[in-house]
């Protein structure tokens, strides 16, 4: 019993972490109808950007996680504004195929700069653990999930109730009405995808604490980020939360009671019932 | 009609201009050809085949090179970079012998990347030494023209049960987890029987999926069942990501025990002081005992490595040099560089190198026992070999909170 | 004009065929690879570019047929044409018992669906003991490199030959209208369904035969190369390069990018990654009809052909 209830928190706690990676993804597709392949790949670099500032600049990846996002925002906003832009109004594809170049592209570019060698983020409060009720909960991943929630929560209230948010939603929607109330999509698109960068990076510079960085891991965190935002449902910010502790408890139980090799066939199947079944996700609106 | 003419030529026109473009390998030398992972997800241990493959050949040239009868010869290397990729690395090697037309062939790193490449090898009848599979399945195929200086994956816990044996209390319940790859299921399918043999109850028996990055269900079930004895046979990045989720899990089994990453420093530097107590194995230490053609001896060999290229070599690196010697003592007992007179050499070979007694099996792959290693503070310390005990482990390992 | 077309056409095609007796070792190696990335290309052409569906997942029926064929000969002891047939089969029924639901997503939605099922099928089968589990299995060597060349190219003029049928039958304006206007299409009296899910089996049966020949030709497989993931976007990319919904274009676009590609990578192997990724960035920017379009576009326009495009598509 006891057992169980630890392969639940660890499904909760890893719930959390896959909720912020996929977050700026499902923020992207969900306003932008934007199909970021590269997402992972950004992911990437927000958490070497992370493992620089704690390395070289003895930053906290926690507290440096602002500073993280800023820069990945920066990034962002000159891809939306540079690049993508150009491929905005062409068939969906479009953005698909220039974003698998991209992180190509990006993947080439971090092995070239940083070399294949491992990191990882490991400050001296990593190993630590807090126990509650006979489970014992990692520190790190325990700041993460509550990362996680801070985050989507924010962005929830930021697009309900902030100018901004309403300003973004309203190009997302119609974007010939939002430029007669004098909205600059072009700049509006490009903060979007600087915020769904941004949210990247934050999501990276966590990873970095818990996992391994490397040039390559970007393909998968793409893989895992799209399951847990359809998933979820990409109408709803909440919704990345809802499809990733679904996908972490998922997992966790299946590798507990069927097999540890089982657990991407269990995501990724779960991934395509919820397409064939409802594809609007677990929080989407049945249109 | 023009533009129609050009667009469906240079399909046609580019891959013949390919095959205008390559040249001749020089003569008068002996070259030897490998594709190995210098870019990519495993390139971290791939690089250290080229530096050992270089450095041997740099120190065999400026002794004279290879005898081949009257003659000396200087040896070249010709390396590509497979970029972590299989089927490029096969076509690699396929154009080596091919086109490049190399004498001899040397091997990438992996076992899954020796399977496939030694195809190649078979397929062309030019020998390959490799020191970067060790596989049992490589070997498995009655191939001639593969050989090998990993020793066999299905042994690589052989010297670490029979010191589990030796301990005092012996562990009541072992964990044994293996990553999905070749390599770590040789491993697996060998170890299994020897600790039913050794009378070591297996309470858990659990295949993971390569570059996995969570194993906080595996390690919950191990506290919860108590289990004192754990052996993972994976990869580097794994093993780094069990152990820092096994302190921030709080799980501190007796002991636990790893088929890489323990002899490397990159990874006692990774984990800091948390690398503490792991286990591991190698078949090569850099003693001064094991005397060298070349390098005088391992330990010898070991400083002028660290010095050329700024880090300690391991195992891979010491195979690496000792399948380049192998290849030249073979050409020179065989007094030739023809393929099939340095196969049938290489099948015969005995000879002693830094990396320990040379000679392969029937099967073509050597067979060398492994020692067993613990991190203890600082340093790597030599724990149980062919002999039993050489000095004291630090056994059991205590809770995390406690160290 | 349509007679000389042919005759080009017969011309190239016997160069093509005649390459493994005038070029080196490595080139037909080359060319059997690009030979089997263009008949990929050309089975995608058949869903994505005539249906409209773009799928991401068509190199299922590639691991699908890969495995067929390892499987039949390592573990039965059958024969390689065996072998290909079953791997057809497993594709084909693979694409009527997904195909069906899943082609009734529509965008996006379908692509990522068929990108879902390949990695399913990767992790399922990793955990198959007949098919090897994750380590794969090993076929038995034949060094025949001229006959796998011959069979590519055979596979390749029967892709292509389809396609061309499919310009001209009844399936393929039905596939045509599906793609224009799917609504319109039903209520004109096209069994949407049947079709759609047809052309996807057809696409299919290609890629199955195309991946039974790679096995057997490379030796060896697993789960990762069986299902890679990057074919998938590789032979998008070349028939989106050569022009999708075109008869040639993928042909084209995968043999010569197949052939920049190579020359990158053996002359500046680290970074011939990093070039395929611009020019795929580039193309999609600069010229998203493909190269077909933009044969027959850049005459009249000049230069502007390219600032059009990105006028045409920007926000």
């Amino acid at each position: 019993m006891e057992l169980l209830a630890q392969i639940l928190a660890n499904g909760i706690l890893l719930g959390g972490l896959y909720a912020v990676m996929a977050l700026g993804l499902a923020l992207v597709w969900g306003v932008l109808n934007i199909v970021n392949l590269a997402h992972g790949a950004f992911i990437m670099l927000g958490a070497y950007a992370s493992w620089h500032l704690y390395t070289y600049l003895g930053i906290d990846p926690f507290l440096g996680l602002p500073l993280t996002a800023l820069l990945l925002f920066a990034l962002g906003y000159a891809l939306q504004r540079g690049l993508l832009n150009l491929v905005v109004r062409a068939p969906m594809f479009n953005t698909l195929l220039i974003t698998f170049g991209l992180e190509v592209v990006l993947t080439y570019l971090a092995q070239l700069a940083f070399s294949a060698d491992f990191r990882t983020i490991n400050p001296p409060y990593a190993g630590s653990n807090v126990q509650f009720g006979g489970v014992v909960l990692p520190l790190v991943r325990l700041a993460a999930f509550g990362v996680a929630i801070v985050l989507t929560v924010g962005m929830w209230l930021f697009l309900l109730h902030t100018r901004l948010g309403r300003a973004i939603r309203a190009t997302a929607q119609n974007l010939l009405a939002a430029r007669l109330y004098g909205v600059e999509p072009r700049h509006l698109y490009a903060v979007t995808f600087g915020l769904g960068l941004a949210l990247a990076g934050a999501a990276g510079g966590l990873y970095g604490t818990v996992s391994q960085i490397n040039p390559y891991i970007g393909a998968s965190l793409t893989a895992k980020s799209f399951a847990i935002a359809i998933i979820g449902g990409l109408d709803n910010p909440l919704g990345v939360i809802v499809g990733g502790l679904f996908l972490g408890i998922v997992e966790s139980l299946t590798t507990l009671y069927i097999g540890p090799t089982f657990a991407d066939v269990a995501s990724f199947g779960i991934l395509v019932l919820v397409l064939i079944v409802r594809p609007s996700g677990l929080l989407g609106r049945t249109a | 009609m023009l533009p129609r003419l050009f667009f469906r030529f240079p399909s046609v026109i580019l891959p013949c201009l390919l095959a205008a473009l390559s040249l001749p390998a020089a003569a008068q030398e002996i070259t030897l050809g490998a594709s190995v992972q210098l870019t990519g997800p495993v390139a971290n241990t791939g690089r250290y085949y080229r530096d050992a493959y270089q450095i041997a050949v740099e120190k065999i040239n400026a002794a004279g090179g290879v005898k081949i009868g009257a003659q000396q010869y200087k040896l070249a290397l010709k390396l590509y970079d497979n970029q972590s990729d299989v089927n490029l690395s096969v076509r690699q090697y396929t154009q080596l012998v091919s086109q490049d037309k190399v004498q001899l062939l040397l091997g990438p790193f992996a076992s899954n990347f020796a399977l496939a490449d030694s195809a190649v090898s078979e397929k062309y009848k030019v020998p390959m030494v490799q020191g970067g599979g060790a596989s049992d399945q490589i070997f498995s195929r009655k191939f001639k023209y593969i050989f090998g200086t990993l020793a066999p994956a299905s042994n690589y816990f052989g010297s670490t049960i029979d010191m589990l044996k030796a301990l005092k209390p012996a562990p009541k319940s072992v964990a044994l987890l293996y990553a999905d790859d070749a390599f770590d299921v040789s491993v697996a399918e060998g170890t299994r029987p020897k600790l039913k043999q050794a009378g070591l109850p297996i309470a858990l028996d659990e295949r993971y999926s390569t570059n996995a990055t969570d194993f906080n269900s595996l390690l919950s079930q191990i506290k919860s069942k108590n289990i004192e004895a754990v052996l993972v046979a994976g990869h580097e990045t794994e093993i780094l990501n069990f152990v820092r989720q096994a302190k921030s899990l709080a799980v501190a089994p007796k002991m636990y025990s790893f088929t890489v990453g323990v002899p490397s420093e990159d990874f006692r530097h990774a984990l800091g002081a948390d690398a503490d107590y792991a286990f591991g194995m190698t078949a090569w230490l850099p003693s001064a005992a094991q005397k060298d053609r070349w390098f005088g001896d391992a330990a010898q060999f070991a400083s002028e490595y660290k010095q050329k290229y700024g880090y300690d070599p391991d195992y891979h690196a010491a195979s690496g040099v000792a399948d380049v010697e192998a290849l030249v003592q073979a050409m020179e007992t065989a007094g030739s560089m023809e393929p099939q007179k340095v196969r049938d050499a290489l099948a015969k070979l005995k000879f002693d190198s830094l990396y320990g007694p040379v000679a392969f099996g029937a099967n073509g792959q050597i067979d060398l026992p492994q020692v067993v290693i613990q991190v203890q503070g600082d340093g790597l310390a030599e724990i149980y070999g062919a002999n039993g005990f050489v000095k004291q482990p630090k056994y059991p390992m205590p809770a995390w909170n406690a160290r | 004009m349509k007679a000389l077309r042919a005759v080009l056409i017969v011309i190239a095609a016997a160069l093509l065929a005649a390459v493994p007796w005038f070029g080196s070792d490595v080139l037909v190696q080359f060319g059997i690879n690009a030979l089997l990335l263009a008949v990929l290309a050309q089975g995608w052409n058949i869903i994505g570019g005539y249906a409209g569906y773009a799928s991401f997942g068509n190199s299922v029926f590639y691991g699908l047929g890969s495995y067929g064929v390892a499987i039949a000969m390592v573990q039965w002891n059958l024969p390689f044409g065996v072998g290909m047939a079953f791997g057809v089969l497993l594709a084909v029924v693979f694409a009527l018992l997904l195909g069906l639901p899943v082609l009734r997503l529509r965008g996006h939605y379908f692509a990522i669906a068929t990108l879902a099922l390949s990695q399913v099928m990767a992790a399922i089968v990793s955990n198959i003991g007949i098919a090897g589990q994750n380590i794969g299995l090993v076929l038995p060597p034949l060094n025949n490199d001229r006959l796998f060349y011959e069979l590519a190219l055979l596979l390749l003029a029967a892709a292509t030959l389809t396609v061309w049928w499919l310009t001209r039958s009844r399936f393929g304006f039905g596939l045509i209208a599906i793609r224009e206007n799917e609504e319109g299409a039903a209520v004109m009296g096209v069994n949407t369904t049947l079709y759609k899910v047809l052309a996807f089996a057809l696409s299919g049966v290609f890629s199955a035969l195309a991946g039974g020949i790679h096995a057997y030709w490379i030796t060896f497989l697993d789960p990762e190369s069986a299902f890679d993931i990057s074919l998938n976007v590789k032979m998008i990319i070349m028939a989106v390069f050569g022009g999708a919904g075109t008869v040639l274009g993928p042909v084209v676009g995968a043999l010569s990018l197949s052939a920049v590609s190579e020359l990158l990578a053996s002359e500046v192997t680290s970074i011939a990654g990093l070039f395929f990724g611009l020019v795929i960035v580039a193309a999609v920017v600069l010229m998203p009809r493909g190269l077909a379009d933009m044969m027959r576009r850049l005459r009249g326009f000049g230069w502007r052909y390219f600032i059009e495009n990105i006028r045409a598509s920007r926000l």
